[in-house]
């Protein structure tokens, strides 16, 4: 029986400040929606940061069932400054069946990444999702927060993922996610869900805060180069 | 079914291929120009390749031809080196506009203004693409790249440099100098050849500056690239023959 | 002008990014810098922040001029600094040459890739010798080598501190690997932990008429033309150098009290020899751990006593470079019977398990 409401796939773009989770998140993302028997394509579209890109850890996300674009690690090797290199199937993934996740680098241009993927302007079926640690310097406040997403561009909904690494509190997670839940609210963007570390399983209520919780699992500790 | 093997220039390293470029990046493009003009004049075996740091450090095993790399900036000496060494060999430098106008620019001057006889070719797609798309001397008024976050102000850091331009102020007159752009493949490949021919037939100094793209640190779609290329740094960035032995410059 | 952090507050943040946001607390007043992986992110966040607080920024045309344009900037009396990584440190060393001879308080983080030549991007301590005793001058340069981001935005804000006090060309050394990890540490006003900066005051461009007699014209050189004149300039400046170096030596020491091993490592390897020591005297092996923090002056006394006490028959120097770490420590400890093994890799990162193992395999 057809369904008006299911969307027909899930293609969603991750984009945020630098080392505000959003490879974590898409990671993760893209593992949920295997679990759940899609067929899932995870893209990375990080162009700046040589390290922590999804390179080193391609291998294990393909032992997972993902379909991984992006160079790993040994085709990068001994080119030097391998910062800037894109897979060129990158450029056509929305062409691919099932699920496309998109981890898009940070960068001055923000959303505008998304001109490198074909169709991605047209797509209705595109989200984009802005990734936003409250313990990050440059969105630890209202106002941080608010230019930053106005210099994003395209914006489809807001993830909050507030944790300060390994010191991460309750308090601290409670008080900046919060705090984004309600700016979200000011700047009228959806707060699709938060982001928890799993260790945190049993001690958060989503009823506090009005929006879906994902418990997500840390693989990026592996990734670095 | 056959496999349609796509035509390639004898002199490219065949098993470096396909290319580590992003897609849509004019140095792939450069590259089959400068490929097919070392297979149409035949100077395959005497050809040094040299590249730079940055992304023209990509085509280090890109020629079936003798290359090195070398430092950032530092192409130009090296190739210098090698011709004053050995003039029987063919030198061609390869080079951004990071590495031939910032950090290689006093190398470009001295080498102009003393008429090496190396040919150097230097891809200006106005930012530092390798290291995540930086200001570069070619970035345009207002462009926004990852050092000029509000957008590039000429007051604060000077209008786009025009390379060649001044080097043909510097050059005598058995000099070649040349802008191409990778949107007139024809073009490119000739100036190219005369750069080349230039070096062959022993007159001087070679150097050809190719308007290219990089939608991947410019953030365009095809279109958007296309246009920035031929509609905004074009008319910044004048193509054709500016300086040549061989007769009337071809615009 | 708003103020750039009005409280302390824990943030979770990367190696660069902290530096960058250290010199701005620090009341830095232009930096000069030239791209550089893997240090790129310093420059773009100081581009993004500076105009907000009314600082300056220029991308100079490569590493000699970045260095060059600091050494005019401080001259002239505004607090400068700049940020660079391998063939760029290279670069630097002649301007860093001119700020140790003519006694210049420029601040440079460097942050170590693997070497020699272009290497690679990632991360070496393949810089000690460079950043130490580069150029063609005596050393006389203050040398901070941080472990984590904490350190990295101290050490930034004592670096300026150091700098401007002493009139010593000063550096954060750093790495690869710290520039882009992400880890929590708290930022804070200067003033808030009662640290005061440092006033600055030009050396050119001074107030006062010259024309009219106020003042003197400032003649400023770094060459000579006898060399006992030279020589006069290098130990006035060597004994400066001397005797700042007991206030300037940072340096960590754990279970050196017994110990017949000790493990000398710097920068982010100590943070993999404490992880290590630790489980060794969980198993009973008595390894103490010693990790100066100044690379420049070396806590060499603090050393040497740190092997007298603990009765320690062997040393092992673990570093990411093929010995440069090693021949410091060795010349500053000149003297000591000790034997000292090696546990060197090039540009490659080291972890407990390695330096355990090593230790497991010569005790």
């Amino acid at each position: 029986m057809f369904s008006p409401q299911i969307p027909a796939r899930v293609v969603e773009a991750y984009i945020g400040e630098y080392a505000s989770g959003k490879s974590e998140l898409a990671i993760n993302r893209a593992l949920e929606l295997k679990y759940l028997g899609h067929k899932v394509t995870l893209v990375d579209l990080d162009t700046v940061e040589p390290f922590y890109t999804l390179r080193p850890i391609k291998q294990m996300l393909e032992n997972k069932g993902l379909d991984v674009i992006g160079f790993s690690k040994e085709d990068a090797f001994g080119l030097g400054e391998t910062g800037a290199m894109l897979n060129p199937a990158a450029r056509w993934v929305l062409w691919r069946e099932g699920d496309v996740i998109l981890d898009i680098g940070y960068g001055v241009h923000g959303a505008r990444t998304l001109n490198l993927v074909e169709g991605a302007s047209e797509s209705s079926e595109l989200r984009v999702m802005a990734v936003i640690n409250y313990s990050r310097p440059m969105t630890a406040s209202r106002q941080g927060i608010i230019d930053y997403i106005s210099n994003l561009g395209r914006v489809d909904a807001i993830v909050a993922n507030t944790h300060l690494g390994d010191e991460t509190t309750l308090e601290v997670i409670k008080r900046g996610n919060k705090a984004i839940i309600e700016v979200a609210k000011e700047l009228d963007i959806p707060v699709d869900y938060m982001a928890v570390d799993r260790n945190f399983l049993q001690k958060i209520n989503p009823e506090e805060f009005g929006v879906p919780v994902k418990f997500i699992k840390r693989y990026m500790p592996k990734a670095i180069w | 079914m056959a496999t349609v093997v796509p035509a390639t220039p004898k002199s490219w390293y065949l098993p470096s291929k396909p290319h580590k470029f992003c897609p849509g990046c004019g140095h792939g493009i450069v590259l089959k120009a400068l490929g097919e003009a070392i297979d149409e004049l035949e100077i395959q075996d005497k050809t040094i390749f040299g590249c730079d740091i940055g992304c023209s450090l990509l085509s280090w095993n890109f020629f079936a031809c003798d290359t090195t790399q070398t430092h950032h900036g530092r192409t130009t000496p090296v190739m210098v080196g090698i011709k004053r060494s050995r003039p029987e060999l063919i030198t061609v430098g390869y080079m951004g506009d990071g590495g031939g106008y910032s950090i290689g620019s006093q190398h470009l001057v001295n080498a102009a203004v003393r008429n090496e006889k190396v040919t150097l070719i230097l891809v200006n797609n106005t930012n530092y693409g390798m290291t995540g798309g930086q200001m570069a001397p070619t970035t345009l008024p207002e462009q926004i790249t990852e050092t000029t976050p509000y957008g590039r102000d000429p007051e604060l850091t000077g209008y786009p440099t025009k390379g060649p331009e001044f080097i043909a102020q510097l050059t005598p007159d058995s000099a070649y100098v040349a802008r191409a752009t990778v949107a007139k493949y024809k073009q490119l490949k000739r100036f190219i050849k005369n750069a080349l021919r230039n070096q062959i037939e022993g007159n001087g100094f070679s150097f050809v500056e190719v308007l290219s793209t990089c939608p991947t640190n410019w953030r365009t779609n095809a279109q958007q690239t296309w246009h920035f290329l031929e509609d905004e740094m074009e008319p910044n960035f004048p193509v054709g023959e500016i300086k040549s032995p061989f007769g009337k410059g071809d615009k | 002008m708003p103020k750039v952090i009005t409280e302390s507050k824990k943030a979770f943040m990367t190696g660069n990014e902290t530096a960058a946001w250290a010199a701005l607390v620090s009341g830095a007043d232009i930096m000069f810098g030239y791209p550089i992986t893997p240090q790129n992110e310093i420059m773009h966040y100081w581009t993004r922040l500076a105009p907000k607080y009314g600082r300056g920024f220029l991308q100079t045309e490569d590493e000699i001029s970045a260095g060059f344009t600091v050494c005019g900037s401080v001259q002239s009396g505004k607090k400068a600094f700049t940020a660079t990584a391998g063939p760029g440190n290279v670069l630097m060393q002649e301007p860093f040459g001119m700020a140790e001879a003519m006694r210049l308080p420029v601040l440079a983080i460097i942050q170590q890739r693997g070497g020699p030549s272009s290497g690679t991007v990632v991360y070496s301590q393949q810089e000690v010798t460079l950043t130490t005793f580069g150029g063609n001058g005596e050393g006389h340069r203050i040398v901070y080598s941080t472990a984590t981001h904490q350190e990295i935005y101290d050490y930034v804000i004592k670096g300026f501190n150091t700098a401007w006090k002493y009139r010593f060309p000063t550096f954060v050394l750093g790495d690869g690997y710290q520039a882009k990890m992400r880890e929590p540490l708290e930022i804070y006003p200067p003033e808030e932990r009662g640290i005061k900066m440092v006033d600055t005051y030009p050396l050119i461009g001074l107030e006062g008429s010259i024309r009219a007699g106020e003042r003197e014209p400032q003649h400023l050189c770094n060459i000579y033309s006898l060399e006992e004149e030279l020589y006069e300039v290098v130990l006035k400046n060597a004994a400066d150098y001397e005797a700042i170096c007991p206030e300037l030596i940072e340096f960590e020491e754990k279970h050196c009290e017994d110990a017949e091993l000790i493990v000398v490592s710097h920068g982010v390897v100590s943070r993999a020899a404490d992880d290590a020591v630790k489980a060794l005297r969980a198993q009973g092996i008595k390894a103490g751990y010693f990790r100066p923090i100044t690379l420049r002056p070396y806590p060499a006394e603090q050393l040497k006593a740190a092997i007298a006490k603990s009765g320690a028959k062997k040393l092992l120097v673990a570093e990411s470079s093929y010995g440069q770490f090693y021949r410091l420590t060795r010349q500053e400890i000149y003297g000591e019977t000790v034997k000292i093994e090696t546990l060197f890799k090039p540009g490659v990162g080291i972890i407990d398990y390695d330096i355990v193992n090593k230790i497991k395999s010569i005790i």
